[in-house]
């Protein structure tokens, strides 16, 4: 198909294509494709070997050595003991469990708000639909520590703007509100907020690649815009919120900053090794113990790989079928 | 949300349900839209406003100029001696913002064109192994890099973490998919044909149509060098000069006597809750701006990332 546009200049037979050529030609023309690729390639292998490659390969053969003690300072092949010292640890299951707890309250609000906002976004044509859209995404742009002072301020019980609200349920210090049993609630809260709106753009890219005529068909057919939502548009998205679901689970498990900035800001009210990342940071700046930091990596590593290999392969999103289409 | 759905039932124009969700849809934009509005005034507020509450309806009554630059002067009088750090924080942000940015093109831009419209072994696995570091949260790889700059003695300076952030999988997808959907096949063989080197053909037919692509990358790359916090704080804490702004305004939320009255009282400049908010809203300010540069290219390249072409 892609050939016809070659084949009207009448310079080769329609049906032949690139392919035609001859054997010793083609041998060395895809022996000078090949070499290039690998030449314009080398800046991007370079750094994947320096920030990925590497270290990964490095933390694999730390995490082999034994930690050296003051008793025995001499380290050397410890065999798979700093994965032990790690799993045994008694804070371990903890930040796992940490986890979770707030994985089961954000994931599902922040899958009901992504869809159901993307949803609401396209079935609002024109200018309202995407001002409401750009206004999702805007505390998208306030990531990383800046969303963090924000929801400081959101949370304060004298200062915020849902002051009332805080003293109403009887919080009257940061203390009292950033407590362990809270956190569920404030990172759900931090990370919809920061996240939401990116995703919305996301899902809704995925709408729009939607064809209309199948929208037109659904209308002739008497469907509202009810059974628009739920019969035709969530179907057809399924990809995009498996993606969306699979990247945000990931996403759980690497969580560092907003535990460790309401340490700092509950008077250590939360746990310095709430989150598995923090407990592998502790590892590795508190006790030293650099075998058990990348033990502690490598474990995270499998987990977070596991899902993106899932997200890569089954989510539908990233496969070459495009170019075989070609 | 749900309960604008029995109102559709039976739809003419202004119904029940497009009243439901046009409602639904401005309130939630309002509790998306007033935090930040409060946030922004209250890094125009006084401390003494703030205290007593007369500020009015999200601070905004307390708002001033005069308050912003007293702020400022607390910020500015952060660090050692006359202080200053602020502005270190911010320029060392923009060095390896900016570096990383750059490598990040250097190397997507040949990268993403070769996976795209070449073939060669190997090719597969490149391209799943991108994909996978594109999915994965960078978090992860942060105390590994760590040991590894730790190995080479580099620990505390600015060089390792602009060179870790020019790896940026995201970009190579962006190109990919960029000369996937806008480079037809039939232009690298016509430039085979006319006798340019696969190099060449890279650099005088792929690099001259990839305009928007360059914006997108480079745009994506600086928001998430700039907002990067794990890895700075591995590798730049131990030297106080070297620190970036993510990890900087963290260390003045350490010294505010909002949350530690120890380390606060031993300091000259006080950094309560409008200092804070000012320091992170300058701290925006460079993000702003490469925002509203890229912004046409980032409504039309919506299309372009977000629905795989």
């Amino acid at each position: 198909m892609s050939s016809t546009t070659l084949a009207t200049k009448g310079t080769e037979p329609p049906a032949a294509g690139p392919r035609a050529s001859t054997t010793p030609r083609r041998h060395r023309t895809r022996h000078a494709e090949s070499r290039g690729a690998w030449i314009l390639l080398a800046p991007y292998l370079a750094l994947f070997l320096i920030a990925a490659a590497i270290p990964i390969g490095y933390a694999f053969w730390i995490a082999l050595q034994k930690a050296p003690t003051l008793v025995n300072p001499a380290s050397g092949f410890g065999g798979l003991d700093s994965f032990i010292t790690v799993i045994t640890d008694y804070r371990f299951s903890g930040t796992f469990i940490n986890i979770f707890s707030v994985m089961i309250v954000w994931l599902p609000l922040m899958m009901v708000g992504i869809v159901g906002l993307a949803l609401l976004v396209h079935a609002s044509p024109g200018r309202f639909g995407s001002t409401m859209r750009f206004f999702y995404f805007i505390p998208g742009a306030l990531s990383g520590i800046a969303n963090f002072v924000l929801w400081v301020y959101l949370l304060h019980p004298t200062q915020s703007p849902l002051a009332p609200l805080w003293q109403e349920v009887g919080f009257g210090s940061l203390k009292e509100i950033v407590t362990d049993g809270n956190m569920p609630m404030i990172l759900t809260g931090m990370l919809f907020f920061q996240g939401v709106g990116t995703w919305i753009i996301v899902v809704n890219g995925g709408l729009n690649g939607i064809p209309d005529e199948i929208f037109e068909a659904a209308k002739i057919d008497g469907a509202n815009a009810w059974d628009l939502a739920w019969r035709i548009k969530l179907p057809l998205i399924r990809p995009w919120i498996g993606y969306a679901a699979l990247m945000n689970l990931a996403y759980g498990f690497q969580l560092f900053l907003e535990p460790y900035l309401l340490r700092q800001i509950s008077s250590g009210a939360i746990a310095g090794e709430w989150a598995p990342t923090q407990l592998g940071y502790a590892f590795a700046f508190t006790n030293r113990n650099f075998p058990a930091a990348a033990a502690l990596s490598i474990i995270l590593l499998v987990i977070t790989l596991s899902i993106g290999v899932v997200i890569v392969m089954k989510s539908g999103l990233f496969g070459d079928e495009k170019e075989e289409k070609r | 949300m749900s309960n604008s759905a029995p109102g559709v039932v039976g739809a003419k124009h202004w119904t029940v349900g497009r009243i439901a969700r046009i409602t639904v849809m401005v309130v939630i934009a309002a509790a998306f839209i007033l935090p930040i509005i409060g946030f922004i005034a209250m890094a125009f507020r006084s401390q003494e406003g703030v205290l007593a509450g007369t500020d009015g309806f999200l601070g905004l009554g307390g708002v001033s100029w005069e308050n912003a630059v007293y702020s400022w002067s607390q910020i500015n009088g952060f660090g050692p001696g006359a202080g200053g750090l602020f502005t270190r924080w911010v320029g060392n942000s923009l060095v390896i913002a900016v570096v990383g940015g750059v490598l990040a093109l250097v190397a997507a831009l040949p990268a993403g064109y070769a996976l795209a419209r070449l073939r060669f072994r190997g090719r597969k696995v490149m391209l799943f192994a991108t994909l996978l570091a594109m999915v994965m949260p960078n978090t992860v790889l942060v105390i590994p890099l760590f040991l590894e700059v730790n190995a080479i003695g580099a620990v505390g300076q600015l060089w390792p973490v602009a060179l870790i952030m020019g790896f940026f999988p995201f970009g190579t997808y962006l190109v990919y998919i960029h000369f996937m959907t806008t480079m037809p096949q039939e232009l690298v063989e016509a430039a085979r044909i006319d006798g340019l080197s696969e190099i060449s053909t890279f650099f005088y037919v792929a690099l001259p149509i990839s305009k928007q692509v360059i914006a997108l990358v480079a745009f994506f790359s600086f928001v998430a060098n700039w907002t990067n916090f794990f890895l700075p704080l591995a590798l730049l804490t131990s030297n106080q000069e070297n620190k970036t702004i993510s990890i900087g305004i963290q260390e003045l939320i350490g010294a505010s006597p909002l949350f530690n009255a120890t380390v606060a009282a031993g300091l000259d400049v006080k950094l309560y809750m409008p200092q804070l908010a000012l320091a992170t809203f300058l701290s925006m300010i460079p993000l702003l701006i490469v925002f509203l540069t890229a912004q046409r290219f980032l409504i039309r390249g919506q299309t372009v990332g977000a629905v795989k072409g």
